[in-house]
């Protein structure tokens, strides 16, 4: 063991001495802002926050046991390079969303992962001492430490491995044994100022300068929906890269007085940005312009790309607010027509239908709001409680059966009380056309222990993820164009939930009951029956 | 007039063959059997496991005393007799070692060089007399003659070995020693107290620095302890209060006075624990004060300015307020190259030794070890203290154990904890082996016991019945065991009455036919 400390000093000095003489891994921080104002009135705002450390890769998994290099960084969070190297994290994707994201109306988001509650995914190496399910805990208990959120839950009972709906973003190193994805998600965790402190102690200049000052709290989960995320990749020149984000739609129009939708820094996040943050090397704030030229935007911006206009923070020392207005508009007037829908390629509804607390049919409604046909990806991650009966999917188009539309189909059944069901599969929308798709479900029956706290809420289920595919004519799935990402909203399933206050019942009736039977049995046993002598013959004489 | 033919036992329901006395105690008896076999199966389904600790053997452990032995060889080339000076010096020596304290756990004994060459023996540490100056290197230590001849008391030579071979005093608090562990984090961090307002320090070469100036001593510490090296910078780390303005030299500075110092650490704001290892984390800031605070002393009790800017905190680590020169443009971003950051890892190297105990060389005495500051002597002294505060742990430990579990009777013991608790003996067994031998070999052994103790203590499975007393259990089911146990009481009695009643009977009828006998006769 002697030899073994030694060996690790000498090994770590090796290290530094290397690390001495090669250049410094050069970190970059960049951060953006983008505003757009959204067609129904409300304002979408995204942050973006990109550290990255040139020269870096992430940790071989077959290193685990041994001593790791020493993690020196500027600006890039060590809290998070920490949980990175010690479970080996290749790439990672953890977000926390509340409220539903809508696509008919808002278009695509910026950032493809909205879906409800907090859902993490991420592509590991295998090998070394540690499997990676044993990483994969780790991960995810250390995230649950880090940003005050229960992805302690997400255990083996939530976790699939759906690879080709949730293929890599950035490179997988070539090691010896092959990446293994695992993903989870958890609709029913929520997001809040517990979950962002965290988030923004992880930022160099943390809220206190640059873009990250207008993250206020008290503003940000006050809106219409609110969601943050955290993206480790390995980009293939910039080496490893890590982007939080934190996305919201604001409600401009809610809270003004006049129903107007004039929006400021001020007005949707309470504050301007008072300080640049001297260590970002581009700190950029880009406004989409929208299509009617009736707005004014102040003040006068640095360029204007097309319909973006482009605000540079840095080297600017005036404090800085941006702010729109429409002058001609007295109130704001809601459009009665659904919007533009060509901008999103598909639109989504999905259902739980039938009122029996055994069974149910799940319904998905796709529409192909495009002239051409479209490919989609289509995953379903259920936890055990709902199982899909296979032979009772059934997909309808024009009103008639079209099950040819659906191919590759994997299904991984679940497993009570162990595992959750995985379905993907591939469907094929003919253009500008509505497809059903059906599929019987059964719900469990739980433990006694298994009910939540709220047990008569019922149990949100996760959001399918749907994956909109461009395929020519020659080219397979996997080589087709992706579109990013589409969640479905989240369902909520009721089961069969019983009286809580019924173990004890139970207990005390049947005591009672087994006492009766016993005291009976045990007294017609063990009596002593005796013959009364009444006064017979007198009884006989009055009779007679 | 006659009654219809009933069957005999209609009439005496004593003549139904279940209706007799003995079936009806037999039905009874049986029971009770049942209730009594029962009993055994009952004890053991709910009974909570409770392995016997091997209690005689750890009360056995506060008896033993874990004793090393040093030998000193004394080579005086001649100047004063050497077996004389080794006298003189083991009656001063053995009357030191006797009032216990510091030397806790020593045995030292003097040896002349010329009865033989001792320094292959284990604990052999040679003093050379000659026209040296004071110097130590490995275990060799090199002291001036010029005390040896002019002062015919040796006690300041003696005073420089007590430091160097117990410089631990026992009243010395050692609040500011970090507790034993096999590995430690060392977290290097330079926070900015605002960055945004100018000024600010935006890099430092703290590899160069920590491989100039840390690794050395990591190095020869490897023995004790491995270390992993992280560091950080953050740029926006405001103190949780405002130091006092104060005026240097005419000039505006501010100051932090003592009493600040124990609050110096905003851990609300900086972001500086590490989630994913439960090794523990010395801290090393180096703390830039904000251009408007600047600069930053630390003030002594009188509010005068201290000349020192680096302070610890025991045994959580150490800070060195730096307070970068005045660059001309406000906005002029500083980089500290590993030159500029000499005097702080000075400043953070002596805290690292501080902290992990590593005793200081008498004022008098230089080393003159090569490749490192740090000498055979200094190591052993920490070597030991760490193997008696190890050894002295875990015998706490694994008494308090035995204690808690005679204490507590609902508390379980499994097999894991048992087997803990004899491993951590064994290994403490060893530590009275090994430490005739080697001293690394021991501090293993005692680290082993040392975490095997502890691990033990915290076995969770110790808790599983505090919270849920048996009592809960009998509650719930009273209404079964109290309505079944009426009837079966109630039965035994009435039993028992009739039973003493027929015997009295019998015993009546009898005395009756004997006094008719009597009279008769």
């Amino acid at each position: 063991m002697l030899a073994g400390w030694r060996c690790g000093a000498c090994f770590t000095l090796a290290i530094w001495a290397t690390l001495g003489l090669a250049a410094v891994p050069r970190e970059r921080f960049q951060e953006s802002l983008i505003i757009r104002p959204l067609h129904d009135g409300k304002v979408s705002s995204q942050f973006s926050f990109l550290t990255s450390v040139q020269d870096a890769t992430p940790r071989n998994p077959e290193t685990l046991g041994l001593e790791d290099d020493s993690q020196h960084y500027t600006v890039f969070p060590l809290a998070l390079g920490q949980i990175l190297r010690e479970y080996a994290i290749t790439e990672m994707h953890l977000t926390l969303n509340a409220g539903k994201w809508n696509y008919d109306q808002w278009g695509y988001p910026n950032e493809a992962g909205v879906g409800t509650g907090a859902e993490l995914w991420a592509w590991m190496g295998d090998g070394g001492l540690a499997t990676v399910d044993q990483r994969w805990q780790g991960l995810r208990n250390a995230l649950a430490g880090l940003f005050c959120a229960s992805l302690g839950s997400l255990d083996e009972q939530r976790t699939t491995s759906p690879v080709l709906t949730f293929a890599p973003e950035g490179l997988l190193p070539n090691w010896t044994r092959p990446h293994q994805l695992r993903h989870a998600s958890l609709p029913s965790e929520h997001v809040c100022t517990e979950n962002l402190t965290p988030f923004l102690k992880l930022l160099p200049c943390k809220s206190q300068s640059g873009i990250a000052s207008l993250l206020n709290p008290h503003q940000l989960f006050d809106a219409d929906w609110h969601g943050m995320g955290v993206h480790v990749w390995l980009d293939p020149i910039e080496g490893v890269k890590v982007r939080l984000t934190f996305q919201s739609v604001f409600d401009p129009v809610r809270n003004s007085l006049g129903g107007r939708r004039d929006w400021s820094f001020t007005s949707i996040f309470g504050r301007t940005i008072e300080k640049h943050c001297p260590v970002a090397q581009t700190s950029s704030i880009q406004i989409e312009l929208p299509d009617d030229k009736s707005y004014t935007l102040s003040p006068e911006p640095t360029r204007v790309d097309v319909n973006i206009a482009l605000f540079d923070l840095v080297n600017r020392t005036e404090p800085f607010e941006a702010a729109m207005q429409w002058l001609g508009e007295a109130t704001f007037e809601y459009p009665l027509n659904a919007g533009d829908l060509s901008h999103m390629p598909l639109s989504v509804r999905r259902t739980l239908r039938g009122s029996s607390q055994a069974r149910g049919q799940l319904s998905v409604v796709l529409t192909n709001n495009w002239p051409t046909e479209m490919h989609v990806i289509y995953l379903e991650t259920m936890p055990w409680l709902l199982q899909f009966y296979l032979h009772t999917l059934r997909i309808y188009c024009n009103g008639e059966p079209c099950d040819h539309l659906i191919s590759n189909i994997s299904y991984t059944p679940p497993v009570p009380h162990a595992r959750p069901t995985m379905f993907q599969s591939v469907l094929t929308v003919p253009p500008k056309t509505t497809i059903y798709l059906t599929i019987d479900v059964s719900k469990s029956f739980l433990r006694y222990t298994e009910h939540p706290p709220d047990a008569q809420r019922g149990w949100d289920l996760p959001p399918a993820v749907l994956v909109p595919l461009r395929v020519r004519e020659n080219q397979t799935i996997d080589q087709g164009t992706r579109y990013p990402r589409i969640y479905t909203p989240i369902l909520l399933v009721d089961l069969a939930t019983p009286d809580f206050s019924m173990p004890y019942n139970v207990i005390i009736l049947s005591c009672t009951l087994i006492t009766l039977i016993f005291g009976s049995v045990f007294n017609l046993l063990t009596r002593k029956f005796v013959v009364v002598q009444l006064d017979g013959p007198t009884k006989d004489k009055n009779i007679n | 007039m006659s009654s219809p033919q009933w069957p005999s036992s209609l009439k005496d329901p004593s003549k139904i063959c279940f209706e007799s006395t003995q079936t009806r105690r037999l039905v009874l008896g049986s029971y009770w059997a049942v209730v009594l076999l029962a009993l055994p199966l009952w004890w053991y389904t709910t009974s909570i496991e409770r392995l016997s600790l091997p209690s005689s053997r750890v009360l056995g452990l506060f008896e033993r005393d874990l004793r090393f032995q040093l030998h000193l060889q004394l080579n005086t080339e001649g100047y004063k007799d050497a077996a004389v000076v080794a006298r003189d010096w083991q009656g001063i020596l053995d009357q030191r070692t006797a009032l216990g304290g510091r030397w806790e756990g020593l045995d030292v004994y003097v040896h002349p060089k010329k009865h033989g060459d001792f320094s292959d023996v284990f604990g052999t540490y040679t003093v050379n007399m000659g026209p040296y100056k004071s110097s130590a290197q490995d275990r060799q230590l090199s002291l001036t003659t010029a005390n040896v001849l002019t002062d015919d008391s040796p006690t300041t030579l003696i005073d420089t070995l007590s430091d160097l071979l117990a410089p631990y005093a026992p009243s010395d608090s050692h609040d500011c020693v970090v507790q034993y562990a096999p590995r430690y984090r060392l977290a290097f961090t330079m926070l900015n107290e605002d960055a945004a307002a100018g000024q600010a320090v935006h890099g430092w070469d703290i590899q160069d620095a920590i491989a100039q100036h840390i690794s050395p001593h990591l190095l020869r510490l490897s023995v004790l302890h491995n270390f992993t090296i992280e560091s950080q910078v953050q740029f926006h780390a405001p103190l949780a209060f405002k130091p006092i303005p104060i005026s240097v030299d005419g000039r505006a500075a501010h100051g932090l006075m003592p009493e600040d110092l124990t609050v110096f650490v905003n851990s609300a704001q900086w972001t500086l624990s590490s989630s994913v290892s439960n090794d523990p984390v010395l801290h090393f800031i180096l703390y830039v004060p904000s251009v408007t605070q600047r600069p930053l002393y630390i003030l002594n009790a009188d509010g005068t300015t201290s000349r020192s800017t680096a302070f610890l905190l025991p045994q959580w680590g150490g800070i060195v307020l730096f307070n970068p020169p005045p660059p001309s443009d406000l906005h002029q971003h500083t980089h500290l190259s590993s030159h500029s950051l000499m005097p702080i890892m000075n400043s953070f190297s002596t805290q690292l030794l501080a902290l992990l105990g590593v005793p200081p060389l008498p004022p008098a005495v230089r080393c003159t070890q090569s490749n490192s500051s740090l000498t055979d002597w200094q190591l052993d002294a920490l070597l030991r203290r760490r193997i008696l505060e190890n050894v002295d742990k875990s015998t706490k430990t694994l008494g308090s154990i035995v204690q808690l579990v005679d204490q507590i009777e609902n508390m379980p013991v499994g097999p894991d904890v048992r087997g803990d608790v004899q491993d951590a003996l064994i290994a403490l067994d060893k530590v009275f082996v090994s430490s005739r031998n080697s001293t690394i070999e021991t501090l293993l052994h005692s680290s082993q016991a040392l975490s095997l103790a502890s691990r033990a203590f915290f076995n969770p499975g110790m808790l599983a019945l505090l919270y849920f007393p048996a009592e809960h259990k009998y509650a719930v089911y009273t209404p079964l065991f109290a309505s079944v146990a009426v009837p079966l009481l109630a039965a035994v009695g009435r039993e028992l009455i009739a039973w003493r009643r027929s015997r009295k009977q019998r015993a009546e009828s009898k005395g009756g036919e004997q006094d008719r006998r009597e009279r008769n006769g």
